[in-house]
């Protein structure tokens, strides 16, 4: 550098030295930006909040409540000047997926709502702060909320790490004018019987209810399955990810079916077993026959939207979604339960979500203010106003549920499922990441026409996972 | 490789002239056989015209009331609420009240990030491959092909590779969820362009630089007096593909650039796309955020259109 | 430097060395290149060559991101062996590469000749280079809503024509096709300029020589465009095909990797183990295998290239 630097005389004019010299700037010039940049990304990570409260994420999948938190983080924001809430909704489909990038690239939420089959793993992992010593040190009352609920956030290591916000079932959506063209009663739907043979009464409903282009009916001589214009029961999704919640859950636990061989801290599923596919092999039957879509038809589409659409008569969901389908314009909504299975019970899954305090947020006292506010009667009697779900805390949830009457719609097919202790728990076990990823692709297989006893395999696969420990 | 130092910067200027003198051009009569031809590249050029209209069709019509006209090419229930959403000025209810979710895209932020992170690129990664190209080509030193080489040897390197070590890298520098950490292995280098950069050196005429030395220019100011002016046209072509890839890659900036501060568009846009309501995509929101999206490079090909065809041909040639 | 304004002046550009003492020279010249190169050298060691040292050492790890890495010898590889989800996916991979570039390639030649026999038109060519501007992200969403089973556009063609509908990205059949064409729609127009500024280096001499003795147009594609267009199209191939193996954006935004597996590239599943799963250690694993075989696709390609050089000369 020197050398050019120090050449007197040339003919060129006096910049020439200063070539180098600005080289040498250019290079440090990129180095500095790098850095400068660095220091004020590092600065402008929350940005908008000019009156210096320091911004708390949040995450949530379901949509339709989303209004209601968002209600909720208003109302905390005003109650306090120290913190600011930004509302996150991600799909259940991506939310999981999402949540493991955040965690390894710094990007996770500071709160987050959590499920039960996930939360064992985060436990293992230390990705979540437990709350025991904040709950004791702010004399929070825990027996507000619905009997059970409060305990199924208690790790296996004994530390509390979520406080429930809601809990749900499942039930059948069927649209009234189909069922009264098709010549049937709804009082019949209450008290329909499922049986994995010839599916019972309720095959016979669902097959009523398909109509194919030409208007003939599945149970009707000439139904054409190849062309279906309407469905008797619309499927959505083939439940690898959620155990069948809302999907076939409701048939294999009146079958007699039990996830695992204990819960919660199961380390052996059972999917291999006969009551659990006979199940399947019935629910594949109804895509044979044409009362069901195929899953090719059906990935992707939300109950909800084929109903509207008058592609189906019949959807199974959960409570979560009864705004959405009563809500539908131009149809009629009612609710049935789930059918009673061979065991001579019906059977619900029935899940609470809680919220959760990522072990590495920068804001753990803001956090903790947040969540406390999330699991508050104020809060919650807010989402139970919204009627979206149904609040964990007892009081709040007869508010969703007067709300829900004063529609008109009558959501005892949930509650009496509870009432009557019909429900049954999300299998808690550890692994949560590795099994769904195993059984996404498994049952989507199965549904799309894979033979039942293929679940052996996977089953094998994901009793090996425990095995390893 | 060997037609490297002929480039074809000289096509584009003469290609009218070819025209006339090619073997009937344009007046040739038009025979079955070449209205065909026009017809199938007229198809072509539909199909690759009729998704951006469907884009905006759809953008601008009422998520709810898509399903009941999919066929009108018209938008549904004409609505600026798609748009509304992805700029965040509807509310959470208003936004769900026509088939949306509650999420929205602050556009503004994603577009001065993804612009300062391709001009950063684009700017690093053309200059030094440039100062290292000239280096290899126009300096002797020792060791100089087999450093080369090494350097070649990163051309087989395939992306994914030296992405998951360098996730862990920019984590362990405390770079995550910053420009520095989203820019950095792109700022230095490729080995594509210096390569390619190179190859041009290689061409350069010796004279001049020899005349620059007997004048008493040092290699700085040959560098950047001689060798980069007559190497626009090259480093230009560099310049926009580096840029056109760095704005729409999304594979790294999804990993180390979660984080909305520095979000880039391409990785908000699938994060919006994650935010379903859950009565189904909300498509018209998409399709308006996917054309928002689109605007910027639509306005850069619009003041650089010929440049652009120019560059892409002109790395066809060699 | 006085040396040179001093010395040897007025001479006609020499061959370098002579006027002055040569080892001053090259030690400057040598110092000069060492500032040139010291970037992108760092760039180099930093961003390519410690990776790829760091990534095989990884690979021989039990890593989850969030706990330091533990050595595990070369239990990643033979789980990796018996792993039928990645046999699956490089099947799924090759099947992807193999439409994506044939259609691809046929295509862009097609359009290519049909510009350069039609037109010269920029705005034509304008037209066609749109898709590739956009990136992958707005490709995929775009195609995923047109080809959506209910509402999209060609479903609803479909419908209209009297086919049946197609569940394009729902099918395990369909998804791996759809995705490939859907990026053969983003770069056919890029691709085709490549070839047509080949065709347009072609010394029209050969054309009117052919027109001259009377050859039609298909003889003249066959017989002189075609030929002379290999290196041109070799070089083509080498910038699609490896770009093709990492397939990954589109994936990303539209099926994740379902229905079942049909849509897991290699890419795909190297991400999903790595930030999803916990599974860096394995993931690492996943993507040497990929690196060997892009190695091997890379090479078999430049000797394919090489033919290809020798054939014009």
């Amino acid at each position: 550098m020197a050398s050019t630097s120090g050449t007197p005389g040339t003919t060129g004019p006096a910049a020439l030295p200063r070539a180098s010299v600005r080289l040498r700037r250019r290079l440090l010039g990129g180095v500095t930006a790098l850095s400068a940049l660095a220091l004020t990304a590092c600065g402008g990570g929350a940005f908008g909040t000019g009156d210096g409260r320091t911004t708390i994420t949040y995450w949530l999948w379901d949509a339709n409540q989303q209004p209601a938190y968002q209600q909720c983080a208003e109302d905390f924001e005003n109650s306090q000047s120290e913190y600011r809430i930004d509302v996150q909704q991600h799909g259940w489909e991506d939310y999981w997926t999402q949540l493991a990038l955040g965690f390894v690239s710094d990007s996770a939420p500071d709160v987050f709502t959590n499920h039960l089959s996930k939360y064992p793993e985060y436990v293992t992992r230390d990705l979540l702060m437990p709350l025991d010593d904040l709950v004791e040190r702010d004399h929070l009352p825990l027996d507000i909320y619905e009997e059970g609920l409060t305990e199924l956030w208690t790790g296996e290591d004994g530390a509390r790490y979520g406080l429930p916000k809601d809990w749900d079932a499942v039930g059948l959506f069927y649209n009234e004018d189909m069922l009264r063209e098709a010549g049937l009663d709804p009082a019949q739907l209450q008290n329909l019987t499922w049986n994995p043979e010839d599916g019972g009464t309720y095959e016979d409903v669902i097959a009523r209810l398909t109509v194919d282009e030409n208007g003939v009916r599945g149970d009707e001589p000439g139904f054409d399955k190849h062309h279906v214009r309407t469905y008797g029961l619309w499927m959505q999704g083939a439940g690898g990810d959620g155990f069948g919640q809302a999907q076939w859950s409701m048939y294999a636990v009146s079958n007699g079916f039990q996830y695992t061989d204990t819960n919660p801290w199961g380390t052996h599923f059972n999917f291999d077993q006969p009551a659990f596919q006979e199940t399947m092999t019935w629910w594949q039957h109804l895509i044979e026959e044409g009362y069901s879509p195929a899953f090719a038809v059906q990935d992707g589409q939300q109950s909800a939207d084929q109903m509207a659409a008058g592609n189906a008569a019949m959807a199974m969901d959960g409570s979560w979604m009864t705004g959405t389908f009563t809500g539908i314009e131009g149809i009629r909504v009612g609710i049935a339960p789930t059918p009673i299975g061979p065991s001579g019970e019906r059977a619900s899954m029935s899940n609470s979500l809680a919220d959760s305090i990522f072990a590495g947020t920068d804001h753990p006292e803001g956090a903790w203010e947040w969540v406390k506010y999330l699991a508050s009667p104020a809060c919650q009697r807010v989402v139970g106003e919204y009627h979206v779900v149904f609040p964990a805390i007892t009081e709040a949830w007869h508010v969703a549920q007067q709300k829900f009457a004063e529609e008109g719609i009558d959501v005892s097919p949930f509650t009496d499922q509870v009432e009557q202790g019909t429900t049954f728990r999300f299998p808690i076990t550890e692994h949560a990441g590795e099994i769904s990823a195993l059984l996404i692709p498994a049952f989507e297989a199965v549904m799309s026409g894979a033979p039942v006893d293929s679940l052996d395999e996977v089953n094998e696969e994901i009793n090996g996972l425990f095995e390893e420990d | 490789m060997t037609a490297v130092a002929q480039p074809a910067a000289p096509a584009p200027q003469d290609a009218p002239r070819r025209t006339r003198l090619r073997p009937g051009g344009r007046r040739r009569p038009l025979n079955p056989g070449r209205l065909l031809a026009w017809a199938v590249l007229l198809l072509f050029l539909l199909v690759t015209i009729a998704p951006f209209l469907w884009m905006l069709r759809t953008a601008l019509s009422n998520n709810r009331s898509l399903f009941t006209e999919p066929n009108s090419p018209l938008p549904v229930d004409f609505t600026w609420g798609p748009l509304q959403r992805v700029f965040g000025t509807a509310s959470t209810e208003e936004a769900q009240a026509e088939g949306g979710s509650g999420a929205s895209l602050h556009f503004w932020v994603y577009l001065r990030n993804s612009l300062i992170v391709s001009t950063l690129i684009t700017v690093g990664q053309v200059f030094f491959s440039a100062c290292a190209a000239y280096a290899f080509a126009r300096l002797s030193w020792p060791g100089r092909d087999k450093v080369f080489f090494v350097f070649l040897t990163a051309l087989m390197v395939p992306p994914v590779f030296t992405m998951l070590p360098n996730f862990v890298l920019i984590k362990e520098l405390g770079l995550l969820n910053t420009y520095p950490g989203i820019v950095a292995p792109f700022f230095f280098m490729t080995p594509f362009a210096v390569f390619f950069l190179r190859q041009f050196f290689l061409g350069i005429n010796r004279e001049l630089e020899e005349a620059a030395m007997i004048d008493g220019a040092g290699y700085y100011r040959i560098f950047f007096r001689i060798i980069l002016p007559a190497s626009s046209a090259p480093l230009a072509t560099l310049g926009i593909l580096t840029f056109i890839n760095a704005w729409n890659e999304y594979f790294w900036p999804n990993l180390v650039g979660q984080k909305d501060g520095v979000r880039v568009l391409t990785v908000a846009l699938s994060a919006f796309r994650t935010a379903t309501p859950n009565t189904g995509p909300d498509w018209a929101g998409l399709m308006a955020a996917a054309l928002v999206a689109a605007v910027p490079t639509m306005l850069v090909f619009l003041a650089f259109g010929r440049k652009i065809i120019n560059s892409i041909q002109f790395t066809g040639v060699k | 430097m006085a040396t040179i304004t001093g010395g040897a002046a007025a001479a006609t550009p020499v061959p370098r060395p002579a006027a002055h003492p040569p080892s001053n020279r090259r030690r400057r010249e040598t110092r000069a290149a060492l500032v040139f190169l010291a970037p992108a050298a760092l760039g180099f060691l930093v961003f390519f060559a410690w990776p790829t040292l760091r990534g095989l050492y990884l690979s021989l790890t039990d890593y989850d991101l969030l706990t330091a890495p533990e050595f595990s010898g070369l239990d990643n590889y033979r789980t990796l062996i018996h792993d039928d989800v990645f046999w699956n996916s490089l099947w799924v991979t090759l099947e992807y590469v193999v439409i994506n570039i044939g259609v691809q390639t046929v295509v862009a030649l097609a359009l290519a000749v049909l510009m350069h026999r039609l037109t010269q038109s920029t705005v034509i060519r304008g037209v066609l280079l749109l898709p590739y501007l956009i990136s992958n992200v707005v490709v995929a969403l775009v195609w995923y809503w047109m080809a959506d089973f209910n509402l999209g556009l060609i479903n609803q063609g479909m419908d209209w024509i009297g086919l049946d509908r197609i569940g394009f990205f729902g099918d395990e059949n369909w998804a791996i096709p759809t995705i490939a064409l859907v990026n053969v729609w983003r770069h056919m127009g890029y691709t085709a300029l490549l070839i047509f500024a080949g065709l347009q280096a072609i010394n029209r001499d050969v054309y009117e020589a052919a027109a001259v003795d009377g050859a039609n147009e298909r003889r003249i594609f066959f017989g002189i465009t075609l030929p002379l267009l290999r290196p041109v199209l070799a070089l083509v191939l080498i910038i699609t095909v490896i770009g093709s193996w990492q397939i990954f954006d589109t994936v990303a935004v539209t099926t994740k990797g379902g229905p079942v597996d049909a849509t897991r590239t290699v890419q795909v599943y190297i991400y999903d183990q790595a930030f999803t799963r916990f599974n860096f250690g394995y993931a690492s694993a996943i993507s040497v295998a990929l690196f060997l075989i892009l190695a091997f696709v890379a090479f078999a390609q430049l000797r394919l290239m090489r033919a290809g050089e020798s054939d014009q000369s």
